[in-house]
This record gives structure tokens, sequence and C-alpha cells, in this order.
């Protein structure tokens, strides 16, 4: 790790000690002389220095005198040694500082009043502290601007070839997409072989560059840093939970920066594992929607097949009646309601006591329930925990990543960042299992491609391997030897060669990835969207689990199975208990104790056990008359879900249809009610994020026209309906929550949580291990020669990101197939021609384009888009005990058409 | 006390003698003009450095001089100014204000923007007389700044020159700076001033 | 309130006062007067409350705070350059004093330099608004008495004066000339030779006030033996000005802590005996034929050189320098966006305006803002011994009290 402090925590460096400015300091040996400086708390100036990356020593800035040296040397790039004596202070050193502005300062253009920079500039505080005035021999370079890139407009005039930009995304982003090129007579950062940008966009070097050399082309010449309210609050994109400043002006967000930033370049390196800072591309610069044209901004109610806008008054009189009558009529079951995870946890919590207590009926579900409840209830089930039990730093420091089924720098781009600085920093070893060829992947130290859908033959192979080789860890099984016994009979038929050709994964692989597992001492298992979401996803997180529990990994402190959540508030959603199985806190619903403890708290009778319904169910019903009314909260079902289920039909049958969004989604045009609800920016509350972390939500502007924010409409609905709700806001909610969750609110950390599977190990897991590991053959007859996946990409989010002109100017809807460039050429395909494509429930006729991120064999379309409505293809296939849908992958037949 | 001067006291008081001396001074002047003018039909001479009603400056080509910096926003002490700033398209690099608003209610006439204002584009004038009876018409926007810019152009220039903004208003010519200097082609001639 | 009993509290004849005896006896009850705020003579929004005895005042009880606008709140808002407008409305009757004294505590915060040409300015233009100061108070409290006349003289010599105010710095009153470092701008050729016209002009001018005052016998009566305070009562009230050198104290922060270029001046410090309202008014009209004498001496003494100091972390770079250097250029942006950087610690520092001594006291944090700014303003201090000075004088001296401190609601409520 070059000059860096050695953070491996598996390496301990010497201390040595040496003097800086008549101080005996210690440090550790080869650190860089500067962080040692900093340490002491003393700030040197530096321009191109940023302690998430190695040193670069372009700015000059960082100079201290060396005893035994007649020159100052540059701290950031001398290696701290024993005995040094340094002085950082002083008139000589002040003057050579001073020295190096002027160099910079000579050839930067008189740009200040245009400048997005500007009074956010580390030359600017460099030029006023050294008090720089009368240079002679200014000159300026006349480069044009760079404007090829769709996101970042380069303007190499103000740049000061400090490479904190390239440094960042060569070290700590490893995408190296930026590099050094001299173009007329200027040193120039130019994107990689002088073409226009094209990279993950993330903006790190945005956020990292400390003069105004890149700018944001969304907020170009839109603000200046002194007029902006800067609110710091929690992204809503995806479950990584990164922390941003939404920057407003009056009712306009004008940009979004992350922590990470030149403004903060010391700090201590290993604390990067907790996350660098930054953000991606979603949350820098998917911020449009905020304040978008297409916001809801008044209720809408159907008046004569036509929705008319009313005022908020009328509305909640007229829907109350409605909800009040439907339920005098039909009785409380004929109510259900829908949840977005994208809502606050002190949202979700309040939804499902709206209907526990309000409507009294538990059939209610949200979003989690289209893949993370596959791993909430399999892990609840074998350790008794609904979560991920590792934080970003344990998966930082992990030696062994297994990713099967993940395309985690598309869907959770800064977990990947914490992949990568497993890889660079920790030397971890890294296997990805996936059907598509993933940005981690080609980093990885092993990546494997597999056959699509064959993910759980994967774990099969890979459970059974760790036995073969005796990798078992002999203490921990030992403590449940019947268990183990158990699963030794279940695997004793699983055959690796069968498997092998089954998933297109040698044998040996299997044994290598085994062995990698079981040998390292912190090993994760992260599996994602190729697994949670896909059939049998309860069935393979629960083989997971044996994989790592008979490895010895289970319970052990850095290892685990976890997973990764799409939306940001999956976890809270669960834990709020907006699920018909959990109460809050992930009591179980059917609990006696929880039941008579929350009917207390709520003062109100609770739904029978067994009336509860998810959402498969709920539409179900819906389509088989029992539900008249359903009251869906910035869900959107008939967009998410394939022609297939019958989602319309349902929606048209409902006496009552209620939809509460930010926009007017397609559901929501089938509605009787649509009431406008605030995005995140507006309102006040938490989100609980992957790991377990409860953050904050802030609110940054005030609601966009009669918008109101969800929890408010609900306590407005409740109290119409004569429920006497006092809360006056999220914080009172809170209060609530707090005196029923204790500990819930962990100051935003991470709860440490450790597993327990004892209790499932020795009483149920016997009996239910063989059925697992039975082996129902390929069917290899569905005569269709590709696989369809449907999914996410890196520049959106759900539905929610379509309506953020900036990223639909970066990744737009091109309606085409994504296809390996060998198949295409294989069927005699041209980029842009069309296709056929058929399924079982259809075909429809699109074009196709190359993308080499997609496996031979397969093809991909993402499911933020229904245009053409390749979704509708999909069949759907519920898990039997978490009815949880799949319908993300199907085998099809492509063809010239 | 001598006889004398309590004579002479007395006699002051009995004749209210300080009553005579003051009226002397009143009667004198009575032969003076009045110092006072009829407002509406005579104006007051104003001088140059008066800082009145705010413009803003167009060169002399007619370009707007501002470029949107917004450093005026943040210099002025009662917050009255808002700056909306957008890239012009037709012209690379150059940002403009697409919407500027002085709210002149709120103003406290400091000069801190014309001080502030890296271009010059503002400036002061002798222009006091905007009294009305509707408010929302004292919320200056860009159209009726740069009115007042244009009708009162020699007053800003001379405005700015008194209070040393602006040397001379022939000489300024010569230095200003044309801002920023847009780049189109990396083989463009660097501008004059600046070879 | 507290006032509610003593409303109905009759008043015994009091036995120690024989001639009290042969009158009949009467009900006599205090009564309770609200004096202001809307009231011609209460120098902008002041209320008393004053509690008679007949046409006696036994107690009153100024009530401050109708012009209150959070103006040392304000500062702390604002980087130190934009308080300087600020201060302009305290004492709105004399803003340049308001602005010197303001500049000077950030300088000696800053430990900043001013060059000599800025100093002799400052002096010149601060005795020039000495003499509006004094004129106004002349007037007013002439109007206050009776006496028109005065006051039309008296503001006729001070139009002349506030025309050349708006010739130097553009506005009459608001004038933010002052800048921390020096001033904004020079004195032109023909402001000197107002100036110099001027000085020969006025004195003559003050005889003339004074032959309509010092020997009325309405005025003197008026004045005379009226609000009488001690010297020792003065400095325990933490008077200043020419209300504490009415009662003989020689104190003024001019000759004792010299502060700009009055060290270079000669002038005397003229000083009353008896503490009354005469000797006050006295003091104020000696001080104007001081500050004719002190702008002389600054005008023959003042040497050509720069007006603002060379500081580039703290002062603005001249324009032109802007236009065409990038280190101006940021130089302007970082002072106009952030401020500049002011060391930590706490400041106070007096200046004597011609009021008394008004002094700013920064608490500074670093960074560009004030942590807390408090000013002392001498008015406000002035009215605390109101109490003190009214107490058995008659009604209708209650406004020629506190006219006599020169009271500005303004500065007084802040």
């Amino acid at each position: 790790m070059g000059l860096k402090p050695a953070t491996n925590p598996d390496v301990e460096a010497t201390t040595i000690e040496l003097n800086i400015d008549g101080k005996a300091v210690t440090a550790k040996d080869g650190v860089s002389l500067y962080d040692v400086i900093a340490m002491t708390g003393k700030i040197i100036p530096a321009m191109c220095y940023h302690y998430t990356f190695d040193p670069f020593g372009s700015c000059g800035m960082c100079l201290v005198m060396q005893e035994g040296k007649k020159a100052p040397v540059r701290s950031c790039t001398a290696k701290a040694a024993a005995g040094m004596v340094i002085r950082t202070e002083g008139e000589d050193l002040f003057l050579a500082r001073k020295k190096a502005v002027e160099k910079h300062l000579s050839v930067h253009p008189l740009d200040c009043p245009v400048c997005d920079a500007d009074g956010h500039c580390e030359l600017q505080d460099m030029a006023f502290q050294h008090g720089v005035t009368n240079l002679a021999n200014a000159k300026q370079k006349f480069i044009p601007e760079d404007t090829r890139s769709p996101v970042l407009d380069f303007n190499m005039n103000r740049c000061i070839a400090c490479a904190e930009c390239i440094n960042v995304c060569k070290d700590v982003l490893m995408i190296d997409a930026l590099q050094f090129m001299k173009k007329g007579g200027f040193n120039q950062v130019v994107a990689k072989g002088d073409l226009a940008l094209h990279c993950e966009f993330c903006g790190d070097c945005l956020a990292v560059c400390p003069v105004g050399a890149i700018t944001n082309k969304f907020s170009k010449y839109l603000y200046k840093p002194w007029q902006m309210k800067k609110t710091t609050t929690t992204c809503n994109y995806c479950g990584d939970g990164c922390q941003l400043y939404l920057e407003t002006k009056d009712e306009e967000v004008v940009r979004v920066t992350s922590p990470l930033s030149w403004k903060n370049k010391w700090g201590d390196r290993s604390e990067t594992a907790k996350g660098h800072g930054g953000l991606c591309v979603r949350g820098r610069f998917g911020f449009e929607y905020l304040d978008s044209q297409s916001r809801l901004t008044q209720p809408l109610v159907r008046e004569g097949g036509q929705l008319v806008q009313k005022p908020w008054l009328e509305t909640m009189h007229l829907l109350v009646d409605r909800l009040t009558e439907i339920k005098r009529k039909y009785g409380a079951d004929a109510i259900a309601g829908l949840v977005t995870a994208r809502c606050t946890n002190e949202e979700l919590y309040l939804f499902q006591k709206l209907m526990r207590t309000g409507f009294g009926t538990n059939q209610l579900d949200s979003s989690a329930r289209y893949g993370h409840m596959n791993f909430v209830l399999a892990s609840k089930h074998a350790v008794g925990l609904g979560r991920s039990p590792n934080d970003w730093e344990d998966l930082t420091k992990a030696k062994a990543i297994i990713l099967i089924g993940s395309n985690i720098s598309e869907t959770n781009p800064l977990t990947a960042v914490r992949i990568k600085e497993a890889i660079r920093v920790y030397k971890a070893q890294v296997v990805t299992l996936d059907s598509a060829i993933t940005n981690v992947a080609k980093l990885a130290s092993h990546p494997f491609l597999i056959k699509p859908g064959t993910e759980g033959a994967v774990i099969d192979g890979l459970v059974k391997a760790t036995i073969d080789q005796d990798l078992v860890d002999e203490e921990t099984v030992g403590r449940h030897p019947q268990a183990f016994e158990a699963l030794r009979g279940a695997v004793a038929n699983v055959s690796l060669d069968q498997l092998s050709a089954q998933t297109a994964l040698p044998i040996e692989a299997f044994r290598e990835i085994a062995s990698i597992f079981a040998e390292s001492p912190r090993s994760i298992i992260l599996c994602a969207e190729g697994i949670v979401r896909r059939a049998n996803g309860y069935q393979n997180v629960l083989k997971l689990m044996d994989l790592a529990w008979i490895t010895g990994k289970l319970g052990r402190t850095g290892c685990g199975v976890d997973t990764v959540t799409e939306e940001p508030n999956e976890q809270g959603a669960v834990d709020m208990g907006a699920s018909p199985e959990f109460f809050p806190g992930q009591a179980r619903f059917d609990d006696p104790g929880a039941r008579e403890r929350f009917a207390k708290a709520w003062e109100a009778s609770l739904p029978p056990v067994g009336s509860g319904a998810h959402l498969i169910e709920i539409l179900k019903r819906c389509k088989g008359g029992q539900i008249k009314a359903l009251y869906i909260l910035g869900e959107n079902p008939l967009a998410t879900l394939p022609a297939s289920m019958e989602v319309r039909a349902a929606l048209e049958r409902l006496e009552l249809l209620v939809v509460q969004d930010p926009f007017l989604t397609d559901t929501g045009k089938l509605a009787h009610f649509v009431l406008p609800a605030c995005t995140y920016a507006e309102k006040d509350g938490t989100f609980t994020n992957l790991e377990g972390r409860v953050l904050r939500v802030r609110q940054a502007m005030d609601p966009l026209g009669e918008s109101l924010p969800d929890w408010h409409i609900m306590t407005a609905l409740a109290n119409a309906m004569g429920y006497r709700w006092e809360y006056q806001s999220a914080n009172d909610i809170q209060a609530e929550i707090m005196k029923l969750l204790p500990g819930y609110y962990n100051l935003g950390q991470p709860r440490k949580v450790v597993p327990v599977p004892g209790q499932y190990l020795s009483s149920g897991y016997a009996a239910e291990v063989k059925a697992r590991y039975q082996r129902t053959p390929p069917s290899g007859e569905h005569g269709r020669p590709f696989s369809l996946l449907m999914g996410q990409l890196l520049v959106h989010s759900g539905k929610l990101s379509t309506q953020a002109p900036g990223l639909i100017k970066i990744a737009p809807n091109t309606g085409k197939l994504r296809m390996n460039i060998r198949d295409m050429e294989r069927l005699g395909l041209q980029d842009g021609a069309k296709v056929r494509l058929t399924s079982d429930r259809g075909s429809l006729q699109l074009g196709v384009q190359a993308d080499q991120s997609i496996a031979p064999g397969t093809c991909f379309f993402p499911e933020h888009f229904n245009e053409p409505p390749v979704k509708d293809l999909m069949t759907v296939s519920v898990d039997a005990t978490t009815g949880v849908p799949s319908f993300k992958q199907i085998w099809v037949s492509v063809e010239q058409a | 006390m001598s006889v004398a001067a309590l004579t002479k006291k007395i006699l002051h008081a009995a004749l209210f003698y300080e009553i005579w001396d003051a009226m002397k001074v009143t009667f004198r002047h009575m032969l003076h003009r009045p110092m006072t003018f009829q407002y509406p039909r005579e104006q007051r001479t104003i001088p140059d450095a008066h800082r009145g009603a705010l413009g803003l400056l167009r060169y002399d080509d007619g370009r707007e001089r501002c470029v949107g910096c917004d450093l005026c926003e943040a210099a002025c002490p009662s917050r009255c100014i808002k700056v909306i700033s957008a890239e012009d398209m037709t012209r690379p690099l150059q940002r403009y204000a697409s919407e500027f608003y002085i709210d002149i209610t709120k103003c406290v006439f400091c000069g801190y923007c014309v001080e502030a204002c890296p271009v010059n584009a503002l400036a002061m004038t002798k222009m006091y007389e905007y009294s009305t009876h509707d408010k929302r018409s004292l919320l200056f926007d860009k159209k009726r700044l740069y009115d007042i810019g244009e009708r009162h152009l020699d007053d800003g220039k001379k405005y700015l020159y008194a209070h040393n903004q602006e040397k001379n208003v022939e000489q300024s010519r010569e230095y200003r700076y044309y801002f920023p200097q847009s780049v189109q082609k990396s083989t463009q001639p660097p501008p004059k001033h600046l070879s | 309130m507290a006032f509610e009993d003593q409303r109905t509290t009759v008043y015994k004849i009091d036995p120690e006062h024989p001639e009290s005896e042969s009158l009949p006896t009467l009900r006599t009850e205090e009564l309770l007067l609200n004096l202001g705020p809307q009231h011609p003579s209460t120098h902008g929004v002041l209320k008393v409350i004053l509690e008679l005895e007949g046409e006696r005042l036994v107690k009153s009880t100024p009530v401050m705070g109708y012009l209150h606008r959070g103006v040392e709140k304000l500062a702390e808002d604002g980087t130190y350059h934009q308080f300087i407008p600020h201060t302009d409305r305290l004492d709105y009757v004399c803003a340049m004093y308001n602005n010197f004294a303001y500049c000077r505590a950030v300088e000696k915060l800053l430990n900043l330099q001013v060059p000599e040409r800025a100093e002799y300015l400052r002096t010149i233009v601060a005795e020039v608004q000495r003499i509006i100061g004094h004129q106004f108070w002349l007037g007013a409290q002439a109007l206050d008495i009776g006496a028109m006349t005065v006051f039309f003289y008296c503001f006729r010599d001070r139009e002349i004066l506030l025309d050349w105010f708006d010739e130097l710095c553009g506005a009459r009153l608001t004038t933010t000339w002052y800048r921390i470092g020096g001033v904004e701008r020079d004195l032109t050729p023909s402001l000197i030779d107002k100036l110099k016209q001027f000085l020969d002009y006025f004195p003559p001018k003050i005889d003339e006030y004074q032959v309509f005052l010092e020997k009325n016998r309405i005025w003197l009566g008026r004045t005379k033996g009226i609000a009488v305070i001690s010297a020792e009562d003065a400095v325990n009230f933490g008077l200043s000005g020419p209300v504490l050198r009415g009662s003989g104290v020689d104190y003024d922060l001019r000759k004792y802590e010299p502060y700009s270029a009055y060290p270079k001046c000669e002038f005397s410090v003229p000083v009353g005996k008896n503490g009354d309202t005469y000797d006050r008014y006295w003091i104020r009209v000696m001080e104007l034929y001081e500050s004719v004498k002190i702008i002389r001496q600054c005008l023959e003494q003042m040497q050509e050189g720069p007006i603002m100091a060379d500081v580039p972390s703290v002062t603005l770079p001249p324009k032109e320098r802007v236009f065409t250097n990038l280190e101006s250029m940021i130089q302007q942006f970082k002072l106009f966006s952030q401020g500049f950087d002011a060391p930590p610690g706490e400041i106070y520092c007096g200046t004597e305006a011609h009021k008394g001594e008004l002094g700013f006291y920064i608490v500074s944090t670093g960074g560009g803002k004030p942590y807390r700014l408090k000013i002392r303003a001498p008015s406000f201090v002035h009215m605390g011994a109101f109490d003190h000075m009214a107490r058995g004088y008659m009604i209708s001296d209650a406004c020629t009290i506190f006219g006599t401190y020169d009271v500005v609601m303004g500065e007084c409520d802040r």
C-alpha cells in the first residue's frame, strides 16, 4: 500500500518516533510524512492530497523543512522515518508555498465570476491565505471546454493538474476512466483515449476537484455556493443509505454534493472501510425529479371517468365517506394496502398502524415483497434475525467474498466500492458467480460465469464440495451432529459432475471456491437479486446459510450471509411491520405476546391471525372481489408486475382505489383518488439501510404545491375516520416507535447483531433439510435457447429515476434488447436490427443492441422501462413459503424479424 | 458688585435687553435670500457620488455587462438582490443573469453591490423619485434595471468614476476585460489586451 | 403592575412640614402619567412612565425597546464588512461616528494599521459629524424649551454639512463612508474648498446661536440648576461625553485614549462645574468651536497618501486590478462572499462620539462573522440616570432632561 498507513488489520507496522516542530511524535513506519503531521492536528495546505488515495505530489504546497536538507521537501510523498526532525512552519516555508500557489495562478484564467467553484475553490483559498498579489507573467491557456460527456464538462483552463480526479477514479473507484494527456502544450485531464467520457458517472471526480475544472452539466452556472441551503440527508435510491447534501435555492434543488470533497481531505485511511463518502450517478445526478414539472400538486378525484383536481378538504371528505361505507358494507377484510419501501420508517410504521388499527385489516404489504422478504424470512427462520448481519466495515475487511447473483456495481454502487476496497487494500479474494459479466467480475480474483437460473445448483455444489473436501469446521458442526448428519445425507446424492454440466462451472471451480470460502478467516457471502428475486429464493438463501454454518462462518465476527436492497428502506419496511407476517420490530403477527403488547400500545383490537394477505394474495383477492378498496402508497404494481398477473383486471374490479404518490403513475391513472405526496426532500424521517443503520432524512425544501408528506396524509385520514392520532410531526411518530422498539434508532450506528442458529439447528433443521437439496432435474426441454433477464441499470432505480431528466439523458430507454455480440453475429443481427422475442407468454418485436456485459446465451432488458412491454413476456412464479413473486427471468427465442 | 454693574443689570432686566439683542439678529436675516427652495418646481443639484436607485449597465456595443456571478447578492447587507444565472447557449463559457431582481424597498443604498461587481455592471444613479401606490412595482426586475441603467447612463458612469470604481470613462475602455473570453477553437488568438 | 397599588395610596400630610398644617386635609394621590411613546419631543419612540406628585416628578421609569431592531443579532449574520451599513442606523443623526467607532473596533480586533491620510480624513469627517450632532441637539433642545428660531438656524447650517456629506459619500445620513482599514473615498478639491468656506462661515454663526440663548432669561431659567447630577453620581451612572463633563469630570477619550489624528491636533476639552443642563449646553457650544479648530489643523497637516490600508487579506483591492488581475479578483470574491478571517478573541473599543462613549464589544471565534457584537450606546447608558436626575423637577422638565442627554432612540434601543 505504498506510502499510506498500513491499514491492513493483518499487518502490524513497526512504530517509529520522529520530531515535528519540537514535539516527539510516534507513527507507523512507512506512512506518508504528511499523514503523520496531519495526525498531530497541524494542517499544512495541500491541493493534490486526499486521504482516500495515495499521495501524488503535484501541487508542491505541502512543503516542510527536514533537518539536514537544504531545500524544503514535499511531505506527502516523503516517507516518515525514525529520527526525522521536521519543521512545518516558518517564513521561508510560507514563501515557498506562496511560490507554489503563484505557479498555479499564473496560468489560471480570470474566471471567478462565471466559475461554479467560486467560493468553494481551494486555489482561491490558498491564494487568499498566502496573500498573493500582483503576479508577473500571467498567461492563459485558451483551451476550449470539453462538453462531449453527457454529465460532466471539462474546462482545462482552470485545471491545476492535481490529479485528484484521476487518482480517485483509479484508486478508490477502480474505474480508471480519466488520464492525463499532453495537448496544446498543457497537461490536460481527458477521458481515457481522449474520447467522450463514458463511465459510471459517479461524479466523485467532480467532488474532489479543488477548482472548477470539472463541472456538473445539470447545474452548470445555476448557482454560487453562498446562495444555497445545504441539507444533510439520506439518498433514496438504493439501500446503501449514502449521506448526501441536497443544496437548494428556494423551491429548487440545484445540486447534490457528497461528504467526499476536496474540503475534507484529512482523514484516517482506515475510516474509509465504513464508506469513502462518495455517491453514485443516481444519488449525485438524479435529483431533478424532486422539483420536476410532472409532480402532482393537487389531489385528483375521479369524476365521470376523468381525474379532476379538487381541494384537499373536499377530497378527504369524499374519500373518508367511501372508505367508511365500504368498511360498513363489506367489513374490514374488504380493505387492503400496499406501501413502497421508499417511505420513511415513520411512515411505514404509521401505514401498518393505519391498516391494522384504523381499517382493521392485515392485508398489507410493502415492496420488500419483491425479493428482500425471501432473505428476511430465510434468515429469520435460520438464525432468528431478519437482516444482513454485516456492515460495510466487515465487508471491506473480509478476506473472501462470494458474490452470487448480484450485479452489485449496478444495483448498489457504493457497496460495490466497499468490495473494490476489499480487493485493493485488504487483498480479499472475490468470487463472482453470475450469469452476466459484471463490473466486479472484471476486478475479482475468481470470476465465474454460470448459466442463468442455476444459482441454486451452484450452491448445492458448493455445499457438496465443502463436505467432500472435508472443509467442515469440526467444532461448529460438532455442536449439532444430528443436523450435520441430516445435511450430509441430503447432499449425498448430489453429483458435482451433473451440476457442473448444468451450471457450466467446472468441478475444480466448485472445489476452489469452497476452499477459499472455508479457509479465509473472514468470509462473506453476498446474495442479491439473482437469488432473492428468482425462483426458490427462500431455499437458496437457506442453502447459503448451510454453507456458512458448516464452514463455521455463521455467527463469527466479520462473516455471514448478506444481501443488498434495491429500495432505500426495504429493511425498514420489514422492521416497521409493513408486512402481514410481522409487527414492528419483526415480532411475528401470530405471536400472542406481541399481539397483546401492540394491542395495548395502540389501544385497539387487532385483526385476527390468519386474515392477512401479502402482495400476490391481495391482488388475487382484488380480482376475486373480496377486496373492494385498495390503498396504494407509492407502489406501482401495474407497471411492475407482468401482464400475466392481470393486475389491471384486479384493480379495475375495485370499488375504491386510492393512490398516494408524488407522480401520476400507471396505477394512479386507474385510481379513484390520487393524493399528492411529497418526496423525501420535503419531509423528515429516517431510513434503515442495508447495514441496519437508521439514517436521518431531513426536510430540504417546502412541499411542492399542495402536496403533503405521507405521514401527514395518513394522520389526517385516520383523524377524519374518527381515530384520535395526535402526530404533529415525524418526531412524534419517532417517539412512539422509540417507546415500542427501544434501541432501534441507535444513533445511526449499525446495530451489531450475532446470528444464533442453535435453536433452528437443534429443532426443525433435520426435518426440512432433505427437501431442500432434492433436485428437480433441469428442464432442458423448454425449447427456447435464450434466457431473458430483466434487471437494474446503474443509472436507474425502480421507476422513480425515470422521472429525473438527467438520468434519462445519461441512460435513455433505448427500447432495445441487449445481447452479447457473439450471439448477434451467430444470428446474423446488426446493431439496431429488429428481432422478434417470443416466450411462452407471447411475443413482441423490438430492436437489439450489443452489450459486452451480457453473457452469451442471455439477453437483457432493463426493468425500469415498459416501452416496449418486455415485462409482459414474463411468467410469475410465487414462492410457496414467502409469497415472493419472481418474474425477472424466462426462456425466450430470438429471431430476426 | 459695583453700583454701575448692578444698575446695568437692573436696566437690562427691565428693558428685556436680551430680546432686543436677539431681534437684531433676526431682523438682519430678513434681508437674506431664502435658504429653502420649492421642491417639485426647483430641483436640488445632486452630486455625482450620490447613491440613488440602482441600474444595470451595458457595454458600448450593447452587450450586457452582467455575467451573473451573484457576488452582489453575497455582498448585499440587506439581502435585497436576487440573481438567477444561466448559461448563454449562444456563446460557450458565457454565463449571464437570466433574471435579476432588486427589491428596492429593502435596499439600504450602501453601494456595496457596485463595489463588489467584478465587471462594473451595476451602478447607482441620481434617480430618487420613484414613489408609487403599488408596492409590487418596487421590485425592480432585470428589464427595469437595464432601463434605469440606460436612461441614467451618464449618472452611472459618473458614479463609478466618483467612487473609484472606474478610472475614467475613456480610459476604462482600454483596460476593460471583456469577460470571460469565450474559447471556441484551440487555435484562437488571445484577445488583444492580454497578448 | 406594581404601579396599581400606589395609585390608590392616599398621601398623609407630612407633620414635619408646619406650613402644610394650615392647609385643609385634602385627599391627594400620586398620578401616573405615560409620556410617549408617541410624543413629539421624546426624540423617537421613547415611553416614560412618570409618577407625579402634583407637577413634581416622584419617580420616572423609561420604557425602552420600541425601536428595537435586533441590530446586534444582525451583526452575527453578516460579515464584518456588511455590518457597516447597519451601524448607520444606530444613531441615525450621526452615522459617520458610528461607522468610525465600529471600524475602529474591528481594526483593533485585526490589529490593523490605518494609513495616515485616512486617519486625518477620519478625524475631519468625525468632527464635521460632531458639529452636525451638536447643531442638531442644540436646535432640538431649544425647540423643546420653546425657542423656535435657534432650531431653524441650526438646521440651516447643518444642511450645508449634510450636502457636503452627500457630495463626499453619496448619502446625507446613511453614510457608510468609513471602511475597515481606511475610508471609502478621498476628499476632492471641491470638498476641501467647501469645508474651508464653512469653517470661515461657521464660528460667527455659533455666536449667533448664543445670542438667542446665553442671556435669554427663559433659557436660563429652564436650564440653570435643572437636572443636576454630581460628579460622583455621574461617574457611577456610567455617563460619558458632555453629560459627564458637565458635572466637572474632565474625561474625553480623544485626550485620554488618543486615537486617529487627535493626538496631532491641539484642542481643549471644555469642562463644566455645576452639572446642570446649562453646563451641558455650554460644553456642547464650546465643542463646536473646538471642532472647527481640529478640522482646520487636520486640513493643514494632512499629506497626500493612500486612504486604505493595503492588507490583501482584509481590504479590498483597487477595482481596476480586479478587472485584469486574478489574485485581486480572488481577493474581491473571498472578501465579499466570505469576509476576512478575524482572529479569535474579544475586544472592546470605545470612541468619543458627540453623545459620549460609543463602544463596540466584539467576540470573535475566528472566521468571517462576529460571534457576538455588543454595542455600548451612550444614549442607553444615559437613560439609566434619568430617574435620578429628574426626581423632584417639574413635569415640563422631563423632555428637556432626556433632551439634555441628546438621546436618539435608534441607538438606545438598537
